[in-house]
């Protein structure tokens, strides 16, 4: 293991937000092959790896947990096996490599090799381009999921990470606030007594 | 010979209950009351409370696919699943369509659990009376038959079944929706106070906390029982008791009186009678897991398996002296099938109040009674009318995937409630119409070799109107409230989604018109009891289970009265 790969797993163990300035310093743009923090059942590696860090942009890890650490890139890898059909798995992975082709024109490297402000910058272009309209399928402005057309690529992992991350025990308990047995219901209190948003 | 009357006598009670959901639950627990040995039969497996809600103490990162089912599971539920309900939390409370066909003529979603319980289960919990209004209107308006009973047969039997099973709500004084023998009322939230008020200032109208069988405080009689709790996880069975059903009230209530046999797995299929002594004498089971056909016998028999499965066991019990299915000389046997209508009304935003929050997630809502064709409202398009039930809640961490942020300024984001909702749908009445009805069908057999039932049945002009008229009062009512971008919805409601079915044994003063009498026996078997669904002669737009409840202990009182004179 070289300075860089240890650097890097540091960074996953770690979390991407405290190491991340290091970690750009360090690597110098995109040519880092992060490892794994899971071992996928439906994704190749490298698409793995493109989900972890796709993922961790969308939720990452601040002073609670982000997705890598409440297990949502395998929760996505195990949906997209499990859940999706065939058709939807294939239009999830043509979605994946058209993003991940995007990355390489635009940085030389794969999306997941890049630099966290790298990924930043480029999840916030096609993060953009769907809420303002210019993805073929969204609606304008907003995708609207009943108007029959095909989420873009973007938000469908959004979706799913957003619905891991916020299932997942740290997200549910230390992000949010969990109570499995909160007793007779008070209909109308201050927001302060209770802090924040409950995440069931 | 003496083999089989040895046998004949293993297999003889006082009398059997066919069915263990909500009516079939009651009619076990008065039937062992009283004294009688009672054979409870049920098709499905045996679920004991606590011990068998598999999912019921899992939090939402136990349950695989963060809950939902995958296309594998979902082919086993290609009806129930129109609900758009089934989930990893309670699929094992779905019947497996594939298992359990029946001929749509028309859609007609048929949503059902086999096991223990029923959809006692499973059931909204909603619990209101029928009114003195309902139990009329048939005859007042010249629509089908007349109920044999009156509000005033019934009240006392919703007294007893209330303070049996504890129901939550508030006293209002409406004659439409009677008021019954209440525990506390659960709270409405900061917004649905103001929709209250405001509905209560502009139009004159009542909107209370929903009455619910579920426990605000404790029962004296039932120490068993705990308080509802707030996980709203109700569907997957309540490890304190704290709604009821069968499994946690009735069935155990039944069970300590020793007289109770239960026997899962046990498929009746058709009632046994007498041609000689002129009346029905057993049941004929199939023993779902031996396949194994066993007759059972009993003085008197409780049809309780669900209003399309008591209709499906009479018609299927044909002899040269009932060629057409047992009681229905009438020929109204499987006829006038009704539902209630929902899925449609309106949903608004609600501006203010963002320092306002609650706690607990109550397994309940708003009601709005019914004041359409009521005092001087008078429709030119409908009769009949509809209820409302809805909430208000605050957008949770599932607003995210719209949101324009992604990163930390997202996840900071939904760690503050978003804005405020309130939606209401309507719970339409349903007028019994002849054509509208389940037939026979020999010609396919489920997986037991037994026949099925093809169900032709629709909504019709007068629901349609008034459904228009649910979603457009809605936003109405909404918008007269001051809340921002009203926005109605009309979700496709085919009938039976209401799960309410209802009608197809109906309860009539004439034996030529109707199947039952006004004690719930069939006309023409009179030691046969139909008191779920299948007896309603009306639908009114009240969530119906309370009355079958009350029917039920009414009938079963009765029952052993006329057993101890002799007469059945």
């Amino acid at each position: 293991m070289n300075r860089r790969d240890a650097l890097q797993r540091a960074a996953l163990v770690l979390g991407y937000a405290v190491t991340g300035p290091a970690l750009t310093g360090v690597l110098q743009g995109c040519k880092a092959t992060p490892e794994l923090p899971f071992k996928p059942v439906f994704f190749s590696e490298d698409q793995a790896r493109l989900i972890a860090a796709l993922s961790e942009i969308i939720i990452p890890k601040t002073n609670t947990p982000g997705a890598i650490e409440a297990g949502v890139p395998g929760f996505i890898d195990i949906m997209l096996k499990e859940i999706y059909t065939k058709e939807d798995q294939d239009k999830f992975l043509n979605g994946l490599d058209e993003f991940d082709a995007d990355a390489r024109e635009t940085y030389g490297d794969s999306f997941s090799s890049c630099t966290t402000e790298q990924q930043k910058a480029f999840v916030k272009k096609h993060h953009d381009a769907v809420f303002s309209g210019k993805v073929e399928g969204a609606s304008t402005g907003w995708w609207n999921a009943g108007g029959g057309g095909e989420k873009p690529f973007m938000l469908k992992v959004k979706e799913l990470t957003i619905l891991g991350f916020f299932t997942s025990e740290p997200g549910a308990t230390q992000v949010l606030q969990y109570n499995p047995v909160p007793g007779p219901f008070k209909g109308c209190v201050p927001l302060a007594d209770v802090g924040k948003t409950w995440a069931t | 010979m003496n083999l089989n009357i040895d046998a004949e006598k293993q297999n003889t009670f006082d009398a059997i209950v066919v069915g263990t959901g909500i009516s079939g639950g009651w009619a076990a627990k008065e039937l062992t009351e009283k004294g009688l040995k009672t054979l409870v039969l049920e098709r499905g497996r045996d679920v004991k409370h606590q011990v068998d809600y598999p999912t019921m103490m899992k939090d939402p990162w136990e349950l695989p696919h963060a809950g939902q089912l995958s296309p594998e599971e979902l082919k086993l539920y290609p009806v129930q699943s129109r609900t758009y309900w089934v989930n990893q939390g309670n699929k094992h409370w779905w019947v497996n369509d594939l298992e359990n066909p029946y001929t749509e003529v028309k859609p007609f979603d048929w949503i059902r659990g086999y096991h223990v319980g029923g959809r006692s289960i499973t059931w909204g919990k909603q619990t209101y009376r029928l009114s003195p209004m309902d139990f009329e209107a048939n005859a007042k308006e010249g629509i089908a038959v007349d109920w044999p009973i009156r509000y005033q047969d019934l009240a006392p039997w919703y007294d007893y079944v209330e303070s049996y099973i504890g129901v939550s709500g508030q006293a209002e004084g409406l004659p439409q929706v009677p008021d019954g023998k209440f525990l506390p009322p659960m709270e409405l939230n900061c917004v649905e106070e103001v929709f209250r008020d405001k509905v209560a200032e502009k139009f004159g109208r009542k909107i209370t906390i929903g009455r619910v069988a579920h426990l605000t405080a404790s029962l004296p009689h039932d120490p068993s029982r705990g308080i509802c709790q707030s996980r709203n996880l109700c569907d997957r069975g309540c490890p304190y008791g704290a709604y009821f059903s069968s499994n946690a009230s009735t069935l155990p209530a039944a069970q300590r009186t020793g007289n109770m046999t239960l026997r899962p797995h046990s498929i009746v299929h058709s009632i046994i009678y007498d041609e000689k002594k002129g009346k029905a004498v057993g049941v004929r089971v199939l023993d779902a897991e031996t396949k194994q056909e066993t007759e059972f016998f009993a003085n008197i028999i409780f049809l309780n398996a669900s209003t399309l499965g008591s209709t499906f066991i009479l018609l299927n019990s044909t002899s040269s002296r009932f060629p057409n299915g047992l009681g229905n000389a009438s020929d109204q046997l499987g006829r006038n099938l009704m539902d209630h209508q929902y899925r449609t009304g309106a949903e608004a935003e609600v501006e203010g109040f963002d320092d306002k929050y609650y706690i607990g997630r109550r397994p309940n809502g708003i009601y709005i009674p019914r004041f359409r064709n009521i005092g001087n409202d008078k429709r030119t398009d409908y009769i009949r009318g509809y209820g409302y039930q809805g909430s208000g809640s605050r957008e949770s961490w599932t607003r995210g995937v719209a949101e324009m942020s992604f990163g930390e300024e997202l996840k900071n984001s939904l760690t503050i409630p978003g804005k405020w909702k309130i939606g209401i749908t309507g719970f339409g009445e349903c007028l019994p119409y002849a054509e509208n009805r389940v037939t026979l069908n020999k010609d396919r057999k489920d997986v037991y070799g037994l026949p099925t039932l093809s169900i032709d049945a629709e909504w019709k002009e007068n629901e349609k109107a008034m459904r228009k008229d649910m979603r457009v009062t809605a936003a109405e009512m909404l918008e007269a409230s001051g809340f921002k971008n009203v926005n109605m919805y009309d979700a496709p409601n085919n009938i039976g989604l209401g799960i309410h079915e209802m009608g197809t044994a109906r309860m009539g003063k004439d034996p030529k018109t109707s199947v039952l009498n006004k004690w719930n026996q069939v006309h023409e078997a009179p030691n046969v009891f139909v008191t779920d669904g299948a007896a309603m002669t009306s639908s009114a737009c009240q969530n119906p289970s309370l009355t079958y409840m009350a029917l039920t202990a009414r009938a079963a009182d009765y029952a052993v009265r006329e057993m101890k004179k002799g007469n059945l």
